[in-house]
């Protein structure tokens, strides 16, 4: 019975968002709207408790000293900052000057950071390959080879052929199989959502 | 007083008004394609059992004895659902990873809970950390092992994807097992080589064609592309009914007590937490 009441919320939510996405109607726009500002709420609701489970697990952690304790003061004294920052009597919440500058001197930097170790991290990713799987991780770190090698910054009639070749690389092979996965996610997308949706997945109860 | 023909009438003209004042958004053939395109959809999975033939993808089938194995080495396993979330703001497909991730989690959780291997979840997402922790419950439950739930948590590591890949490599370690599954983007080989690191087997998937190299690489099976809904159905849903609806009612207490505790917090003068939170 309650499977069934799932399934039935399920699949009118899902109608009506379909319905809406064909036809122009206020009614129907009021409807959507309405479940789109209910989702909203939900997802609210989510990242307040999260960021609740978050301090208390790391209070738990500072208290029982198992764990990397300072790696927790740090991350407390972060959420506390921005909150202060944000909340502040006087404060303009998210898009205050105080939350701004601490986003794009603190986070921003560290994230850049982090990301400027993929170069490195690719290279493990290589090495970690060739022991899994040597004759496909060849063939990758070989195609990867010719099109670093294509994109070389040569000048001359040289350069132009190679800067042809990297094109069509790009454009032929690369976005058909780029476009292949593309497609066969998307209908998977659409048959996996339908199956929820219509509740054909086997189920324990 | 209103009889029975004034009141078909009145429904008539209310079905028809909303027809005269509706118009369509997309065009006719797109509409008509659309509408083609679902029908097609649905005589595709109108039976399953003919249509749907399992396969070992990702060697998933191996999951039950590399637990095993980790149980006697007294290892641990460690799942990631990725960097997209549920409720993020990524784009669908993205998110729509992480729901496909969440049978490949009650997979490799049963497969824990049976060895007595301790299983950590990590997320980036409150909502998608609701659901781990359904699929949690029933994994427990469908092998009848409630004494081992405590040994299986799910980790809200905080919002963003740089957040992911720097929980990732800070944690990293020897695990037994260890699984990426879910929706990644420029985030993926960090993610990827933290948390499968040495681990003694390793799976990786994701749906995301730019990043499908990173799975090919780092895990010992992967699933690339639609080989990772490809999984998912195959393993079955297996709960998604329960796990759905003992997420949405956490949810629904939760957004009553933000509800709540925003009205009493207004009331009494205080700061405006709903444009903080909501970023307005």
């Amino acid at each position: 019975m309650r499977r069934t009441i799932l399934a039935g919320i399920v699949l009118v939510t899902g109608l009506l968002i379909l319905v809406d996405l064909l036809l122009v109607n206020p009614s129907l726009t009021d409807a959507a709207g309405a479940v789109n500002e209910l989702l909203v709420l939900l997802a609210a609701a989510a990242a307040v408790g999260g960021g609740a489970t978050l301090v208390a697990h790391h209070v738990r952690v500072i208290g029982a000293g198992d764990g990397d304790s300072t790696g927790s003061i740090v991350l407390l004294a972060g959420m506390g900052a921005i909150l202060v920052a944000g909340l502040r009597p006087g404060a303009s919440g998210s898009s205050d000057p105080i939350v701004l500058w601490l986003v794009a001197a603190l986070l921003a930097p560290i994230a850049a950071s982090l990301f400027a170790l993929l170069f490195i991290f690719l290279l493990g990713a290589v090495r970690r390959g060739f022991v899994l799987r040597a004759r496909e991780t060849s063939l990758m770190a070989g195609a990867a080879a010719v099109v670093i090698v294509l994109l070389l910054p040569v000048g001359g009639q040289a350069g132009d052929w190679l800067a042809a070749s990297a094109g069509w690389v790009r454009d032929v092979p690369l976005a058909g199989v780029f476009r292949g996965l593309l497609i066969g996610t998307g209908i998977l997308v659409a048959v996996s959502a339908a199956r929820s949706m219509l509740a054909l997945d086997r189920d324990d109860e | 007083m209103p009889n029975i023909g004034e009141l078909a009438a009145y429904l008539v003209g209310l079905v028809t008004g909303a027809v005269g004042s509706s118009s369509m958004r997309l065009g006719a053939a797109p509409t008509v394609a659309i509408l083609l395109v679902l029908l097609v959809l649905l005589s595709l999975i109108a039976r399953t059992g003919a249509r749907w033939s399992p396969s070992d993808l990702g060697g998933l089938r191996r999951v039950g004895r590399v637990m095993a194995l980790a149980a006697e080495s007294g290892a641990d396993a460690t799942i990631s659902l990725g960097s997209a979330g549920v409720s993020r703001a990524a784009s669908a497909t993205d998110r729509y990873q992480t729901l496909a991730a969440l049978p490949l989690l009650g997979h490799v959780a049963a497969a824990a809970a049976r060895a007595g291997v301790p299983l950590r979840v990590t997320t980036n997402d409150p909502v998608a950390a609701l659901l781990a922790q359904a699929t949690l419950a029933g994994a427990h439950r469908r092998t009848a092992t409630p004494e081992r739930a405590s040994s299986a948590a799910v980790e809200y590591i905080g919002e963003g994807r740089p957040v992911a890949a720097a929980v990732a490599l800070a944690t990293s370690g020897p695990h037994g097992v260890a699984v990426v599954a879910g929706g990644l983007a420029e985030d993926a080989l960090l993610v990827l080589d933290g948390v499968l690191g040495d681990a003694e087997w390793s799976l990786a998937a994701t749906a995301a064609p730019s990043q499908a190299a990173g799975p090919l690489l780092d895990g010992d099976g992967s699933l690339v592309g639609p080989a990772l809904f490809q999984a998912a159905g195959e393993l079955g849903a297996a709960g998604h009914a329960r796990t759905a609806v003992l997420a949405a009612n956490r949810l629904i207490w939760g957004a009553l007590g933000l509800l709540l505790g925003g009205s009493l917090l207004t009331w009494a003068g205080g700061p405006q937490i709903a444009a903080f939170l909501t970023g307005r």
